[in-house]
């Protein structure tokens, strides 16, 4: 563990990690933007007078739901590669944490309902209250569900004997003076994301205020360098060696050159009167440093904690699970399956029988 | 002894089969709907745009919502909760399964993924695209949902027959296993009946159709139950495929197991009946309160498929791989020698609870709910469903000894028992204080060190005349010393 991830480890261990952060990438894309796109629609709803009737709520309220099932369905591949990859572990937290953490799942599914709700016509006949109520269940929900993934994360790299005495106690609730800083980097961290996936949302309808945006995105930047400050100082020496170890420098540097490029990036589309998606490239690069980075230092945090010689104890598992057969077939069927997503990119976007509407003309060409 | 234990909680009155099996039953049935819906909405689809039916697409879109609400949400978050259920109730066997099969689950999930892009499109922009285009995404969206039940059903299959992968080791023979082709036949029929069930029962409750509309739509929509000709067939071929003592479970050697698949036929015989003479044939038009009728009936049906589908692997979860209580048949020998509960790093929660002997714990019964947790609660309670101290009243302790000594022998759906004679003894005191109402005060069980080791050496060749094997094992072995 003397070089950079995933170098320096066991060809299985290495690849099972590669595939576990590149797919935990793709849910941490999802799910910020649920994250913050869910706290966003709240606070549109709870302002006064406001019925989430601003482009941005519309864009947000319309395509939640799609998210939130873009978020689950991204969320099984890292759920999948983690049991191979931290099967005591992860198994062991989920047991301890038993009720409190299947209570995930019928809060998602209530907030799940709400989203839809949010939509419904029914909703614009209730009172602002009402509508106030609806709005916030969604986030509750996802919160919630982060909170309690930061918890089972939090507990399942403690030791094996904490597990037992965890165990006898009966508890359901587990604390840990890093789950706050650590929770409130996730959530201050999903703003940069939201505010980059909406804003290639608006640029594709011709839509949305690029100083606007770029406020709102330079505020979560801010604050997520505040919340990982935080997070440093609440820590512990360990997790901090972590990020600064020869397996995750190189990615932290990265995560850092990715927020100072977002910063920049943001700066010079709020300079342009509308939405260029030539100037967006800049911090969708510096997002994708930011966020992998992040990931693997992530990991590497996990790594750092269990320890060497229990991290080591992992190896022969992930050989074991290496031999078997059908990586070939995933890989065939990954990019079949790839091609046939595009395919329905294509149809939706050439198959319209509907003249596009006014707003759609996302590359400047004349209406006809 | 080398094993990983894991802690193990109290699902209280609960029998942790009834809780894995009631969601995986309501997760069943909702995935059976997207599948089945998927391909509804194709051949309505191509009603309307072939000009077959005037109503279809008038009510495609009203269908498309409920799939939507239903199977996005609820299905796709049951799905996860299947997985999490399954870590709560045996994480070995989930374990093993993900070791064995990972890579396929990764296939499953890019379907997953597919079903998912190609189904809100469809719903979202359906309405806007040519009929071809938006007829080419209903495909899109019911191959993909259809192809998470191919992949998925060769993994859940694997369970009940390993079949060839149990020599060969190879993970297509695990695959393509005996039971994978009936039991995808049997499920493609189930999820297009379920699909029209609930179809007939949305037809009823739009507003906006005329008798004549509604009675078209209905007549359409029965058609994909038509395949339920063909049910029994597949069931005798699931039946036929399945190990010959799973067989006898079903066959009146378990009576649960009897009546739950009694309970599937005469749903199933019931939908069909209706579906094929009545809807079909007659041509008779179905109300929504008798199509709702008919739904749980569809519900029922699979409930009693699941609970048999379940209940025959016993008394494995991965049939001559991992018993129920996950202990691996080979460990059986070495843990008769060693035993588990010395090495168990998780304590007893209810220690307070039990009677004290010299000021401790008493360590008889500590060791006996120790077994319990590790070998019994996966499938029994202590005063709930299918309650230990229940189903041993009547017997006395040298015959619950005995018993539990040979327990393979005395009902060969379950696993031998796994631990040392102190620890069966030990479970015995546990079993018999709950027996007698969980008094104050028990007797130390060795406080005659004679009698004591006696006691222990019958245990011990109970143990070793009913040996380490599964019942089934030793009478395969029978058969072949016969047939010499």
């Amino acid at each position: 563990m003397d070089a950079p991830f995933p170098f320096g480890l066991p060809l299985p261990t290495a690849f099972y990690l590669t595939v576990y952060v590149v797919t935990l990438v793709l849910h941490v894309v999802f799910m910020n933007y649920v994250l913050a796109g869910t706290a966003a629609l709240a606070a549109a709803y709870l302002r006064p007078g406001n019925r989430g009737t601003g482009e941005s709520t519309a864009i947000l309220k319309e395509w939640m739901p799609f998210m939130l099932s873009g978020a689950i369905t991204a969320g099984v591949a890292p759920l999948l590669f983690l049991q191979i990859l931290y099967k005591r572990e992860y198994y062991t937290a989920n047991l301890l944490l038993f009720n409190r953490w299947m209570a995930i799942l019928p809060v998602l599914i209530f907030g799940f309902y709400a989203l839809y709700l949010l939509k419904s016509r029914w909703l614009t006949r209730r009172t602002g209250c009402i509508a106030a109520a609806v709005a916030v269940v969604p986030i509750l929900s996802v919160a919630f569900t982060g909170y309690s993934w930061t918890e089972n994360h939090l507990l399942s790299v403690r030791s094996p004997a904490f597990w037992g005495e965890f165990y006898g106690t009966r508890a359901q609730v587990y604390h840990d003076p890093q789950l706050l800083p650590r929770l409130l980097v996730w959530a201050v961290g999903s703003v940069p994301t939201l505010v980059l996936v909406l804003a290639w949302q608006h640029w594709y309808r011709g839509t949305g205020r690029p100083a606007s945006l770029a406020r709102v995105a330079g505020t979560g930047l801010v604050l997520v360098t505040a919340a990982t400050a935080w997070y440093y100082l609440a820590t512990d020496d360990t997790t901090r060696q972590a990020f600064v170890s020869p397996l995750a420098a190189p990615y932290f540097a990265a995560a850092c050159l990715g927020l100072l490029v977002q910063s920049v990036g943001w700066g010079w589309v709020s300079l342009s009167p509308a939405l260029d998606g030539r100037k967006l490239l800049v911090p969708s690069l510096g997002l994708v440093l930011t966020v992998g980075g992040m990931t693997v230092c992530r990991e590497a945090v996990r790594i750092a904690a269990l320890g060497p010689e229990r991290f080591e104890s992992l190896f022969p598992g992930h050989a074991e699970a290496f031999g078997k057969g059908g990586l070939f077939v995933f890989l065939g069927f990954f990019a079949v399956n790839a091609a046939l997503i595009v395919l329905v990119f294509w149809l939706v976007r050439h198959h319209s029988v509907t003249k596009p509407g006014p707003s759609h003309n996302p590359h400047g060409t004349p209406e006809t | 002894m080398d094993a990983v234990l894991y802690p193990v909680n109290d699902f209280g009155p609960v029998m942790k089969g009834l809780a894995i099996g009631g969601l995986g039953i309501f997760h069943v049935f909702t995935a059976h709907f997207a599948i089945g819906g998927g391909m509804l909405l194709c051949y309505f689809q191509w009603l309307a745009m072939t000009g077959r039916s005037k109503s279809a697409r008038a009510f495609l879109d009203g269908y498309f919502r409920y799939l939507v609400l239903i199977s996005f949400v609820t299905g796709a978050l049951t799905g996860v909760a299947m997985w999490f259920t399954s870590i709560q109730v045996s994480p070995v066997t989930i374990g093993l399964m993900i070791d064995e099969f990972h890579w396929l689950w990764a296939v499953e999930w890019t379907f997953f993924c597919l079903e998912v892009v190609a189904g809100y499109a469809a719903f979202k922009y359906g309405p806007q695209l040519t009929d071809r285009a938006r007829l080419a995404l209903l495909v899109l969206y019911s191959f993909a949902a259809w192809m998470s039940l191919f992949w998925i059903n060769g993994i859940l299959s694997f369970q009940l027959t390993p079949g060839a992968w149990l020599e060969s080791r190879s993970l297509w023979d695990a695959f393509f296993n005996p039971t994978f082709l009936p039991s995808l036949f049997y499920r493609t029929v189930a999820a297009l009946v379920v699909a029209a069930l609930v179809a007939m029962v949305l037809i009823n409750l739009a507003p906006t159709f005329t008798r004549e509309e509604r009675e078209e739509l209905v007549h359409r929509a029965a058609w994909l139950m038509a395949p339920m000709a063909l049910m029994p067939v597949l069931g005798v071929w699931f039946i036929a495929a399945m190990p010959p003592d799973s067989r006898e479970w079903i066959m009146g050697g378990s009576i649960a197991m009897t009546i739950m698949l009694n309970i599937a036929i005469g749903a199933s015989a019931l939908v069909g009946g209706y579906a094929l003479f009545g809807l079909i044939r007659k041509q008779l038009y179905i109300n929504g309160a008798t199509a709702t009728v008919l739904c749980i009936l569809a519900f029922a049906a699979t409930a009693g498929g699941e609970f048999v589908r379940e209940g025959v692997r016993k008394p494995y979860t991965l049939r001559e791989l991992l018993y129920s209580n996950a202990v691996r048949p080979e460990q059986v020998a070495a843990l008769r020698e060693h035993g588990l509960t010395e090495i168990d790093p998780y304590p007893l929660r209810d220690e307070d609870k039990l009677p004290k002997l010299n000021g401790r714990p008493h360590p008889h019964l500590l060791t006996g709910a120790l077994v319990f947790r590790q070998q019994c609660s996966v499938c029994h309670t202590t005063a709930g469903v299918n309650a230990l101290p229940g189903l041993t009243r009547g017997w006395d302790a040298e015959m619950e000894r005995q018993n539990f000594a040979k327990l393979q022998q005395l009902k060969p759906f379950m696993p031998p028992f796994a631990g040392t004679p102190a620890e069966l003894e030990s479970l015995v005191q546990f079993v018999e204080w709950w027996e007698k109402g969980r008094p104050d005060t028990w007797p130390d069980a060795a406080a005659d060190p004679t009698e004591y080791a006696d006691r222990l050496a019958r245990i011990r060749r109970w143990l070793d005349e009913a040996g380490p094997h599964p019942a089934l094992v030793r009478a395969a072995r029978s058969d072949a010393k016969g047939g010499r």
